[in-house]
């Protein structure tokens, strides 16, 4: 439950950045903060915050990056988050999602790879691997 | 509130349009264009032309403005670009360098 609290925070910190339903955005979205799109978006998207896609948006991108990304609206492009991904029930998403966790709700459309960092259980040789990215991402956050 | 923020931290290279009003804090460039107001906050960089209902700036914008209604330039404003509307205020403490068409 933890990435649910961390959607309601990020929803709510996003205010200060929200791209409205009414609005279109086509070109280069990076900052520090976090962003809330409701409207329209084509162009790749680059964030140290959290990136919520709400119902009813639609963003294409080549490549979204973010901490945590919530995505209830539809998304075509990849996603590289250094936190977790969720993708809510309305979401219809077509790219790969790379983050700490990925979540699909039951009703989510997806398409496309998952990449998520976990630890493999030893027997599945995995360990060391896991381990590795798992101190990357620590680096990452310690950064922010 | 309005409908579209673009926060202290955020910067956007390339269009914007919207319906409704528009709030800037951050940085844009390219083209920005809004049917209702539009507000360039204290500390936004704008480098882009506007066009919107009615323009609050009171950061730092260059580029022309078109505006419906108005366009009100505040203390603490540096504007570099031509502004036209019907009713234009220039604050004291405001900068402006370009000119200004009222339609007379």
């Amino acid at each position: 439950m933890a990435q649910t609290r961390t959607t309601a925070s990020g929803a709510r910190d996003g205010a200060e950045a929200r791209i409205g339903s009414a609005a279109r955005v086509r070109g280069r979205i990076q900052g520090d903060g976090n962003l809330v799109i409701e409207g329209h978006v084509e162009g790749n998207v680059t964030l140290r915050g959290d990136l919520t896609i709400a119902e009813g948006a639609t963003v294409t991108s080549e490549a979204v990056a973010a901490h945590a990304v919530v995505i209830a609206g539809s998304l075509e492009g990849n996603v590289a988050a250094t936190g977790p991904v969720r993708l809510a029930a309305s979401a219809r998403v077509r790219g790969d999602l790379q983050g700490s966790a990925v979540v699909l709700e039951d009703g989510a459309r997806f398409s496309g790879k998952l990449d998520s960092e976990f630890d493999l259980p030893p027997e599945l040789g995995g360990a060391s691997q896991g381990e590795a990215r798992g101190r990357a991402s620590d680096a990452k956050s310690a950064r922010r | 509130m309005a409908s579209t923020v673009i926060g202290a931290g955020i910067t956007i290279e390339g269009e914007i349009a919207t319906d409704e009003d528009i709030v800037i804090a951050g940085t844009v460039r390219g083209k920005l264009s809004a049917k209702e107001s539009v507000t360039i906050e204290h500390g936004a960089t704008v480098e882009a032309d506007v066009t919107g209902g009615s323009l609050v700036v009171g950061g730092a914008l260059t580029g022309n403005v078109t505006a419906q209604e108005r366009v009100d330039l505040q203390s603490g404003a540096r504007v570099i670009g031509n502004v036209k509307a019907a009713r234009v205020t220039i604050a004291d403490g405001a900068q402006f360098k370009g000119s200004v068409d009222m339609d007379v």
